[in-house]
């Protein structure tokens, strides 16, 4: 796998274009319902916990949130009390079963006692309370999604009784919000639904619109399915070891494009031995693909076929574009931008590269600063990204930028999954469009 | 009053008496737990982004620097025609926590100067440096011999104050930046002013914005305006605005602030008025600038002018709700205000604030004050609603009290100045509405008043039950913007609304 991109003055400053753990644990817990949530923190760090349950969409009526607005003295002194009556008071307004108390900045640096304070607590508390430290520094979104999840592990019931003989078709879903797609709860859908179509319960979902007591009750799946190519790793890992619950599909990518799409299902089905049930789908989803864009899309041939094109994603999405782009629309991705590290995901990037040939330059936990020089330094002719690329392109006269990932300036009404057959062909809606946008006149000819 | 409501009146009287309750400690003026503000490092870097070419590094987790940046720095790129911007964060990790950060900041504020070449650094603190205590001014100090770019510290963690204090630092400090008055300059100058007290950046482009109106009027008057501060201000711009003629704050809240400052250390001169909503306020805010251009006869005849362009229309659409009940939502509190002055001074309408925080008494107290000058006294009614525990549960009870009190009037003689998102049976004026811009100014006025016409002359329509049921799902009881989708929350006021199943529901239904 190439890299080939080097920035110079990067080593002490940053350009943010993911947010901190914070965000990423109340991402977390977000998708959890029934739960409410006491952030110990200045006031600001209420709408980062606001941006977790924007990702998820959760109804307002439904926001459970209380904030102990710290301020100066507060930090001189400690507020240990002002945290014990902020959990009574949410206890008693918001009743809801589950309290997680999470500790930020602030409150992790002063060494405010979180973990003592609930235990000590909790006999007055009708919720139960779940300490959390989660101080932004302690890693970017990406990390806190993990944090999140793994804080969740304790709660975990261990089944009692080993099974024997064949396993049941129960599988966990983990990290479905780890996704760019604007709408990544579709592609939560899609997957839901292919495995129901399959006979294959769904136990837990960590986490979106997941109660507490599916999160106990997953220890009762007899397999992980991991949605995102950028975290949840660590947690599988450790679900192996304490649940034996083995992550399944974890080195191929995910369902982008015709081709990956079919090869998840293929795996997937492998896996259940249930091979028979998947071939009518990937036929009928194939045909599909095939038929639409032939009645309505045979310009792309021409159009994309050797079109010269930067990636700017997650690794969720990212990993499985890089076929779809090369193999199937004929594309030459040359430059290839990642939001995190994908640490545990980079062999099966450097695979599917390896088996297609190519090597385009590689960054990962490329900030602003360094999408916008790649992006000036490569030449390319168009850029798959978000409204922030949109914006990089516009100005360094790239003249097409696709505005497929969040965050976005498009208005989505109904929701579009990425994932699978049509999820290929709801990208392939967007980048047209912003196509014949880029080039479409901007004059009018006045007489 | 009616009985229903008498039971959960925290407050109802004017405002000067609720002032005065606030300022003797018997009215608790904290905002609730659930019920937060952003911080003092958002407000300050709201000022800052306001500042073109200045690079804000925050020195701290990257959180803050991307929330801002994503707030701010989008929006200016969707809105207002702004390249991509960064916000640079140091990135502060476990590790610097632990063994200070100041190493980072240097090789940040080095890069950024390398990378960007910005005519400024505005180095803002965090929770995480400001609590680890870096001595980031030693830092800043040292660099500022060894970079190109100017370079200042804002120390603005965010348990360091309360909402208000972030624009209050920043634009205090601003002022660090410019350069005394020049007779050269203050000769160049003569003519112009600052208006003082924006932020965030560039108008936008597509919406005749209030501050467009502004410079409209200041051009039409035979002045101009040397610089917005800090609406896409320029260093150089900076540098030189204590020549100009008069600070005009656009908000009289936040260009208070800097217009003193720049008042006591320059001696430019301060007109300093409440939000030119309506043609009262403007005509304040004209006269104010006029006297320091010496262009009095000029700007009456600019009034002049102005008010009949519009009077035809505007008197016509007086005639609608003049001598009428105003109920005005108060959650924006110097927008409330302003409005309410308007109604009063302009259309002769009886002003109550509904929804106005106590909080909202010593964050505004600079408006209040001179609100209160002006001998404009509103009534303020705050009901337990507005002091309840928990977002959705304050606003399901604020509108249940609401409802009542509006059930117990005479419904023709009440008009409610708030958000669309409201669905009472008496006609709503919506000032915050994109198609309702401007709101300053004359044109603003004839704005106002032909939105004040159009809700009365179509108040016979109910409203829609498909937008209402947007709004409350079936069974669901009380929502407000923050219901809806993060980024339809991201572009609307907050605001109260009302279930369909209370008193105040459409007649039709």
């Amino acid at each position: 796998m190439s890299t080939g991109l080097t920035f110079a003055n990067c080593d002490h400053s940053k350009d943010p274009i993911v947010g901190c753990a914070l965000e990423g644990i109340a991402t977390t817990v977000a998708g959890i319902k029934d739960v409410s949530i006491v952030i110990h923190s200045p006031q600001g760090c209420a709408s980062t916990v606001a941006a977790g349950y924007d990702t998820h969409e959760v109804d307002f009526t439904k926001r459970k949130v209380g904030c102990t607005r710290l301020f100066e003295s507060d930090i001189v002194m400690g507020a240990s009390e002002k945290l014990k009556d902020m959990i009574k008071q949410a206890d008693q307004s918001f009743d809801a079963k589950v309290m997680f108390v999470v500790g930020t900045c602030a409150a992790d640096i002063i060494g405010e006692d979180i973990e003592g304070l609930c235990k000590q607590l909790q006999p007055e508390i009708k919720a139960k309370l779940v300490p959390l430290l989660a101080g932004g520094f302690r890693g970017n979104a990406y990390d806190g999604l993990d944090m999140g999840m793994n804080a969740l592990l304790p709660f975990i019931k261990k089944r009692q009784v080993k099974r024997r003989g064949r396993k049941p078709r129960i599988v966990n879903i983990i990290a479905p919000q780890a996704n760019l797609n604007p709408t990544w709860w579709a592609d939560l859908a899609w997957v839901t639904q292919t495995l129901k179509s399959l006979r294959i319960k769904v136990q837990t979902v960590f986490s979106h619109n997941t109660s507490f007591e599916e999160v106990e009750q997953a220890g009762e799946a007899t397999a992980n399915i991991l949605l995102s190519h950028d975290i949840g790793y660590k947690f599988a890992n450790k679900m192996q070891q304490i649940h034996d619950i083995p992550l399944i599909l974890g080195d191929i990518p995910l369902p982008i494009g015709v081709n990956n799409t079919t090869r998840w299902l293929k795996a997937l089905a492998a896996h259940f031995q249930i091979e028979e049930k998947v071939q009518p789908m990937i036929k009928q989803g194939e045909e599909m693909v095939v038929d639409t864009l032939r009645k309505r899309a045979l310009m792309i041939i021409p159009r994309y076929r050797n079109c010269r094109i930067a990636v700017s994603a997650d690794g969720t999405l990212g990993i499985g574009l890089v076929r779809m782009l090369f193999e199937e629309l004929e594309m030459i991705p040359e430059v290839l931008l990642f939001r995190s590290a994908m640490t545990d995901s980079q062999p099966i990037l450097e695979r599917e590269l390896r088996s297609l040939g190519i090597s385009p330059l590689v960054a990962f936990s490329a900030d602003g600063y360094q999408v916008k020089q790649a992006l000036e330094e490569s030449g390319v002719d168009a850029v798959i990204g978000s409204a922030w690329e949109k914006y990089m392109a516009e100005e360094l006269g790239i003249k097409i930028a696709f505005d497929v990932f969040s965050p976005t300036n498009r208005e989505t009404y109904l929701d579009k999954p990425y994932f699978g057959y049509e999820g290929m062909i709801n990208m392939m809606e967007v980048i047209a469009n912003d196509w014949e946008r880029a080039f479409r006149s901007k004059e009018i000819h006045h007489t | 009053m009616t009985a229903n409501i008498d039971g959960n009146v925290v407050f109802y009287g004017h405002l000067s008496e609720l002032y005065r309750l606030a300022k003797e400690g018997k009215i608790k003026t904290t905002l609730q737990g659930s019920h937060t503000r952003p911080c003092k490092f958002w407000t300050a870097t709201k000022i800052l982004s306001g500042i073109k070419n200045a690079i804000v590094i925050s020195h701290g987790p990257s959180g803050c620097a991307y929330g801002v940046k994503r707030a701010y720095k989008l929006t200016n790129s969707r809105n207002s025609g702004s390249p991509y911007e960064p916000v640079v964060t140091t990135n502060m990790s476990e590790k610097a926590v632990v063994f200070g950060g100041e190493k980072e900041l240097q090789g940040a504020i080095r890069e950024v100067d390398e990378k960007y070449h910005p005519d400024a650094i505005v180095v803002a603190t965090s929770c995480a440096s400001g609590i680890i205590g870096d001595c980031v001014d030693d830092v800043v100090n040292k660099a500022r011999q060894e970079i190109q770019s100017e370079i200042m510290t804002i120390h603005c963690e965010g348990f360091a104050g309360e909402y208000r204090s972030g624009f209050d630092i920043v634009f205090r400090q601003i002022v660090d930046f410019m350069e005394p008055p020049t007779p050269e300059r203050k000769a160049q100058l003569a003519d112009a002013v600052n208006i003082v007290g924006a932020k965030m950046g560039p108008e936008r482009t597509e919406v005749e914005t209030d501050v467009k109106e502004l410079v409209r009027l200041i051009e039409a008057m035979g002045a101009r305006v040397h610089s917005v501060i800090a609406g896409d201000c320029t260093l150089e711009e900076l540098k030189q605005a204590p020549s100009a003629a008069v600070n005009c704050t656009l908000c009289l809240d936040l260009g208070y602030t800097i217009g003193k400052a720049m008042s006591d250390k320059f001696g430019t001169p301060l007109n300093s008025t409440i939000l030119p909503y309506g043609i009262s306020a403007t005509e304040k805010w004209l006269q104010g600038a006029a006297k320091y251009l010496g262009m009095e006869a000029e700007a009456e005849a600019l009034m002049e002018r102005e008010y009949a362009a519009i009077k035809t229309e505007f008197e016509e659409a007086k005639q609608y709700i003049q001598g009428k009940l105003a109920i005005i939502e108060g959650h924006d509190a110097i927008k409330c205000l302003s409005i309410a002055h308007m109604l009063d001074r302009d259309f002769g309408m009886r002003a109550v604030i509904y929804n106005f925080h106590p909080w909202s008494t010593e964050a505004r107290e600079t408006s209040v004050d001179y609100l209160l000058e002006t001998g404009l006294d509103p009534e303020i009614l705050i009901t337990k609603g507005t002091l309840a525990f928990g977002k959705y549960e304050s606003m399901k009870q604020t509108e249940d009290e609401l409802l009542d009190f509006i059930g117990g009037l005479e419904q023709e003689s009440v008009v409610y100045f708030g958000s669309s998102l409201s669905f009472p049976h008496i006609p709503v004026v919506d000032l915050n509405a994109i198609l309702n811009r401007p709101r300053f100014g004359y044109r603003g006025a004839l704005k106002v008043a032909k939105c004040i016409k159009t809700a009365l002359q179509y108040g016979f329509r109910p409203r829609s039950a498909l937008t209402k049921q947007m709004v409350f799902p079936k069974n669901s009881g009380l929502a407000s913007a923050q219901s809806l989708t993060g980024k339809l929350a991201q572009d609307l006021p907050d605001c109260t609304v009302y279930a369909q199943k209370k008193r105040g529901k459409c007649c039709q239904e």
